[in-house]
């Protein structure tokens, strides 16, 4: 054992551990919810609709339907958090300090709650417009 | 500090750990596979960001959304989402594989697992790219 490491040292770097255990199974949990969501959302937009695209009122129409925008609003959470799960490995993998990672811990944290709160609210206004 | 995670870096050919990623000499097929998961991840995380920006246009009715359809049925956007497609399928099935293995889950047949699940994923992808450039 390094005598210049401290007990208080070590036991950061064992929480540093346990919470990116925690952090990747979250990721993995949300990554296979995601295959199941995204495998229906891409069937439904884009492969059983006639040019892979639905129209204006046909957007409408669909997301009116209270189980389409139930999975839509769902997978906007998974998909963000998943997502920026994986930057934050990615940037872990870069070894940046910890005050750097807690740094973009929090800007991730902003990020996704803004994109969650944005993509949620695009699909209430959506609903809204459909009548 | 963060001495034990470096599954890109090869020990025995020191370099920063964002140049080791683009160095493909003498990788096994398990770091291939995780550097083709990290590329569609990172392809896939700016997509999202993307498509919800996309999204927005709806909200300026219908002459906005209904000609952005009208581009995104031209060639060019069907490659790109034939590129998409490609990540998507990639990143999902050998997702599931790394979850799997990670959970301790067939860790002895992380090969084979491998080989089914993005072999059934390469049959997906050609499966929907003749369906994006034929429906």
């Amino acid at each position: 054992m390094d005598s210049t490491m401290s007990r208080r040292s070590l036991e950061q770097m064992a929480a540093r551990r346990d919470r990116s255990g925690s952090l990747w199974l979250i990721q993995a949990f949300s990554g296979l919810l995601l295959v199941i969501i995204l495998g229906v959302h891409m069937i439904a937009h884009h492969f059983i609709v006639e040019g892979g695209l639905r129209d204006y009122q046909q957007v409408l129409d669909y997301v009116s339907n209270p189980v389409v925008f139930t999975v839509e609003a769902l997978f906007v959470v998974v998909a963000v958090i998943h997502a920026l799960l994986g930057v934050r490995a990615i940037i872990t993998d870069l070894r940046p300090s910890a005050g750097t990672l807690r740094a973009v811990n929090w800007v991730l944290v902003v990020f996704g709650a803004l994109t969650i709160g944005y993509g949620v609210y695009l699909a209430v206004a959506l609903q809204q417009l459909a009548g | 500090m963060m001495d034990d995670i470096q599954p890109t870096t090869d020990p025995a050919r020191p370099k920063s750990p964002l140049r080791a990623w683009f160095d493909l000499r003498g990788r096994s097929l398990s770091t291939l596979a995780f550097a083709l998961n990290r590329l569609t991840a990172i392809g896939l995380t700016v997509y999202l960001f993307l498509h919800l920006a996309v999204l927005s246009l709806l909200l300026r009715g219908p002459d906005g959304w209904d000609s952005f359809v009208r581009l995104a049925r031209s060639p060019l956007f069907l490659t790109l989402d034939v590129v998409l497609l490609f990540g998507v399928v990639y990143h999902m099935f050998n997702g599931i594989r790394v979850a799997l293995v990670g959970m301790g889950v067939a860790n002895r047949q992380q090969k084979g697992l491998f080989y089914g699940l993005v072999g059934l994923a390469m049959v997906l992808f050609v499966v929907g790219a003749i369906l994006i450039y034929t429906k």
